[in-house]
């Protein structure tokens, strides 16, 4: 009976043509209302200031006075030419290479472990998932109190007879960096794994029956089968990790404030000193200008590999 | 994403198959059990122990357990009112993301109008945007707009900045909704709103779940935001107020402590009772961006 009356409606000539269009375009508007508020927020807090970090990049600007003056390129040419940049940048880069270290080695293991059958394998993921769920305040805390001089990591190498290896952890200019990233690892190893060992189940077990028809050992199917398989899944914790690198403020800001001396700036931290403390907000968004871009890249990466792993 | 919970099938490094593990596979998997829990644990029990005891042994059980350190904590550290203003942003955070990205979650998935693509892809680019990168104009955008120290900042930066990854997961559960669900009830006469209220809303409810939750999380545990934007004492938030409380009482780790449990517990019990909501969600997230 409803399925009549509507089909009749929208199939009057000629009439029905108008009935049409307005139909359509009200469903446009309905549309439109739906995804409004969104957008709304999106255009005015995230986009337009995107858009406002590149342009105030061209400009030299304290944030207060009227006057801003435009300096062409002369911010990104400080850049470049700056020492604290180059050395926030070979941070990022060590401090990924330490949390993907950890977050594979300890992630494959983990995952490997936890795809056979296990006692207590809810009991053990969710222990690694805790710390992912922590505010990394807390983390930065914890770990304040682990490295401190007199703290737990200290008089636990003290316990063993290793007390040569103990130091002030965060006030060490060789240690502090891969320390903190240590810190960073522990808040993120969860979900690597948990990453991981969804790769590993979605590899096809055949694989490794035919395998063992041929003979191979242990090693050889892992080496021959599990690696090549999971090559898309390792790809993307490596980004990831390499994202997060680039991405961290909180750990560092909360523990070292980028210090001893810049030991531990990046380019988060380097941006919010030059903009909040020192209001050189042209020169802190020509920071932010390389961030993003560099973000971009790893993000697109990220999407593009995912994608083609979908197929 | 797998199955959280579900038991993995049978399978070693190599992928041969056994009926139980051999007991040195749970070597590792203890270790790297106490690498995870214990610190947070140890800290934890700090909370409840007198200077006295955390002297005589740092890796000790409270015993007899002393809720000096958390009084103090919440009343002369101002616990009481970080963690109130964290409890208002972080409900507002949740109420209102989880109304506007199942509009537009709804609205991308299963209504069609010009330009739909392109306001997809426009939403994406969001997902990679670290919130650093823009801080200075969005700082400069809230003073403009005089949200400068008020809630108001905050709530609506959380919300716009992670509204895109959000839309994206309302937009994958929508997707998956059988289409004669909304063709019968436009044959029967609904608008388009009572379909999305009455019919749509309801059955999405797990993807409401996970937006809910993860919203809660990452408002609850985030610290840029309200450290640029909140400038006075009375609207600072958990993290906030830890980081600012943390420069007076670097040393008293009792103290420190019943602060990290403070911001910690919330999050970790919402965390044992919804882990399979949790995982699934901060994985698929992960993955997005």
């Amino acid at each position: 009976m409803a399925v009549q009356q509507y089909s009749q409606g929208i199939a009057g000539v000629p009439a029905g043509r108008l009935r049409i269009r307005r139909y359509v375009l009200q469903r446009y508007l309905v549309a439109y209302l739906f995804i409004l508020p969104v957008l709304l927020l999106y255009l005015v807090f995230v986009l337009r200031p995107t858009l406002q970090t590149f342009w105030l990049a061209f400009y030299e600007w304290n944030g207060i006075s009227i006057d801003r003056e435009w300096v062409g390129l002369a911010n990104f040419h400080r850049l470049f030419g700056d020492p604290i940049f180059w050395q926030a940048l070979q941070h990022s880069l060590i401090w990924t290479a330490v949390v993907v270290t950890f977050n594979l080695v300890v992630g494959l293991i983990a995952a490997a472990l936890l795809a056979g059958s296990i006692r207590g394998r809810l009991l053990f993921q969710l222990g690694y998932f805790l710390p992912v769920v922590q505010a990394s305040i807390v983390t930065a805390m914890i770990w304040l109190w682990i490295y401190a001089p007199t703290g737990v990591l200290n008089t636990g190498l003290d316990t063993f007879g290793l007390e040569f290896l103990a130091r002030g952890w965060l006030g060490d200019f060789t240690a502090v960096l891969p320390a903190l990233a240590i810190a960073s690892s522990w808040m993120t190893f969860g979900l690597s794994v948990v990453i991981l060992l969804a790769g590993l189940q979605g590899i096809d077990p055949t694989l490794y029956d035919a395998a063992r028809v041929d003979g191979a050992g242990q090693g050889r199917m892992f080496l021959d089968i599990t690696i090549p398989s999971l090559r898309n899944t390792i790809t993307i914790v490596i980004l990831l990790a390499l994202v997060d690198a680039f991405k961290v403020f909180d750990i560092i800001w909360a523990t070292t404030e980028g210090g001893p001396i810049r030991a531990t700036e990046v380019l988060s931290t380097y941006l919010f000193k030059e903009g909040f403390q020192k209001n050189q907000y042209g020169y802190g968004s020509a920071i932010a200008v390389a961030l993003s871009l560099i973000i971009l890249v790893g993000s697109v990466l990220n999407l593009t590999i995912r994608e083609r792993g979908d197929d | 994403m797998t199955d959280f919970v579900s038991p993995a099938r049978a399978m070693t490094i190599g992928g041969a198959r056994r009926a139980r593990g051999h007991w040195l596979v749970y070597i590792p998997l203890i270790i790297l059990f106490l690498f995870a829990v214990a610190p947070l644990f140890l800290t934890w029990f700090t909370a409840f122990k007198t200077d006295q005891q955390q002297l005589a042994n740092q890796y000790g059980l409270p015993l007899p357990p002393t809720l000096d350190n958390l009084r103090e904590a919440w009343t002369v550290g101002r616990f009481s009112i970080y963690f109130k203003n964290s409890v208002v942003i972080s409900i507002a955070d949740v109420i209102g993301m989880v109304i506007i990205s199942s509009l537009a979650g709804y609205a991308f998935a299963r209504l069609r109008f010009p330009g739909q693509k392109l306001l997809l892809y426009t939403l994406l680019i969001g997902l990679t945007i670290p919130v650093a990168a823009i801080i200075i104009p969005l700082y400069l955008t809230m003073r403009d707009v005089r949200l400068l120290n008020t809630y108001g900042s905050v709530i609506v930066a959380d919300i716009a900045l992670a509204a895109p990854i959000f839309v994206f997961i309302m937009r994958a559960f929508f997707k998956d909704l059988p289409s004669e669900l909304d063709d019968a009830a436009r044959v029967d006469g609904a608008n388009e709103f009572q379909i999305f209220w009455q019919i749509m809303l309801p059955l999405a409810r797990p993807g409401l779940m996970t937006v809910a939750l993860l919203e809660f999380l990452w408002s609850w545990n985030d610290l840029l935001l309200p450290l640029v934007f909140l400038v006075s004492d009375e609207l600072r938030t958990l993290p906030v107020g830890m980081l600012f409380f943390q420069g007076r009482f670097t040393t008293d780790y009792g103290l420190m402590s019943a602060g990290v449990l403070i911001i910690s517990l919330p999050v970790t019990v919402l965390f044992l009772v919804f882990q399979r909501d949790f995982v699934k969600g901060l994985a698929s997230g992960a993955l997005k961006g």
